[in-house]
């Protein structure tokens, strides 16, 4: 229990620990974005009894461009 | 050795998706068989009764176990309350019955189940002990008016200014104060849980996807409720896009608006569970190999991960309280930098002709 918050902050350590926090979020926000996407044209797919998987791959894409896009915002805005 | 720690945290937040357990030929034939997989995924999952330990075998053995109240309402028969005790052994009562921890109704039936189930009992035990902890704490903070913190008092201060200082105040900004008492109730909530969750018998909580999907929720309401027009703006008019790559925009925009507390649901589910599993799964060992020569290993081991979980405990607790905390300053946030230092945003300064 004697982990690092409950100590005294050291302004070093507390923003090592959130910039941990910060860039491992974005992973996986990154996974949950192609997840759900992935998820969503599988889905669409089954339900439209498609003989190629054009949603899970367009969706995928789609996945891919959003994901990249929220990584590039969230590390080119400066906190 | 830190290092060594944060590559353990990065291999503990990998994503485990569990399998509904489905009972193997080797089960269904043999009852003496161990499985570790079944054991793992009982012990990860939500019960009706709250199993503590067995003393002998499965059969013929003593079980410490106490029955929780089940609370199930049929649209035909309407709401019956009884013991669990009476669907143990998957024996039928009052036309129920358990299936994979599952109450479904002898004739086909919807039922719908709001019994106080092991996790709404471990829910209910920890808001007991949060509504203690924190009636004392506040206690000192009368009593000791003006002067040094005393007992749990003086425990909890340093963690409260901390999540107020170094989470609210620089991830929200000014308007801090609306937020705290959020912020500072899921971090003790997710904190205690994941603390709870690690004793041995206890329930896993905060490994439970509803509970996380729950405090997702919350922040995703939370963040919603208390944008401004400057949130929307980037949103359905991103700044400095031209209007036909705004058809793009905009569904790229929304989708980072739902995934954020997707992810945040995600990840202590992820954590807590991927803790439990490792535990178990070094403990399972000593059945597999079924040796005594192999238990101080797997024990050194499982205890090495169980203590590494008590600082992934407060860890989780501390992502999620940040992550939540740097989500609403998003939406409260006054000015957007929108200008990606390119020039041409109200921010900027005035274009020197010169």
């Amino acid at each position: 229990m004697a982990a690092a918050p409950a100590s005294p902050p050291d302004p070093n350590e507390t923003d090592r620990l959130r910039a941990f926090a910060k860039y491992s979020g974005l992973a996986f926000q990154m996974l949950a974005i192609l997840g759900l996407c992935t998820w969503g044209g599988l889905k669409l797919d089954e339900y439209f009894h498609n003989d190629q998987p054009w949603y899970t791959i367009s969706l995928m894409v789609f996945g891919l461009v959003a994901a990249t896009y929220q990584v590039i915002r969230s590390l080119s805005r400066n906190e | 050795m830190k290092r060594l720690l944060i590559a353990l945290f990065c291999i503990l937040s990998l994503p485990v998706f569990a399998n509904e357990p489905v009972a193997t030929q080797a089960e269904a034939t043999d009852k003496e068989a161990f499985s570790p997989s079944e054991m793992i995924l009982h012990h990860i999952g939500d019960s009706h009764e709250w199993h503590f330990a067995t003393l002998g075998d499965e059969e013929h053995g003593t079980h410490f176990t106490i029955p929780l109240p089940v609370i199930a309402y049929q649209p035909t028969k309407g709401l019956s309350v009884f013991s669990s005790s009476n669907l143990a052994h998957g024996e039928a009562y009052n036309g129920l019955k358990l299936e994979h921890e599952h109450l479904v109704a002898e004739d086909g039936s919807k039922v719908y189940d709001f019994s106080i189930t092991k996790n709404v009992a471990s829910l209910l035990l920890s808001a007991v002990i949060l509504l203690l902890v924190f009636t004392a704490v506040a206690r000192g903070y009368r009593k000791n008016h003006g002067k040094a913190p005393k007992g749990v008092q003086s425990f909890f201060e340093p963690i409260i200014t901390f999540i107020r200082d170094e989470v609210a105040k620089k991830s929200i900004g000014p308007k801090y104060e609306r937020y705290m008492p959020y912020l500072l109730t899921i971090f003790f909530f997710i904190w205690f849980n994941n603390l709870l969750g690690l004793m041995p018998g206890a329930a896993n909580l905060t490994g439970n996807i509803a509970v996380t999907m729950t405090l997702a929720l919350m922040t995703l309401v939370i963040t919603l409720a208390s944008s401004n027009k400057n949130y929307w703006a980037h949103i359905f008019a991103t700044p400095g896009v031209p209007k036909p790559l705004l058809l793009i925009m905009i569904p790229v925009e929304l989708i980072g608006v739902v995934v954020k507390p997707f992810s945040l649901m995600i990840r202590l589910f992820a954590n807590i569970t991927a803790g439990h599993i490792v535990v178990l799964s070094f403990i399972s060992l000593i059945f597999i190999f079924q040796s005594i020569y192999i238990s101080p290993v797997t024990l050194a081991f499982g205890l090495f991960i169980n203590v590494l979980e008590l600082l992934v405990a407060i860890l989780q607790a501390y992502i999620f309280t940040l992550l939540t905390a740097m989500y609403i300053g998003g939406a409260v946030e006054d000015h957007h930098d929108a200008d990606f230092q390119m020039g041409g945003g109200d921010g900027a300064e005035p274009a020197h002709a010169h």
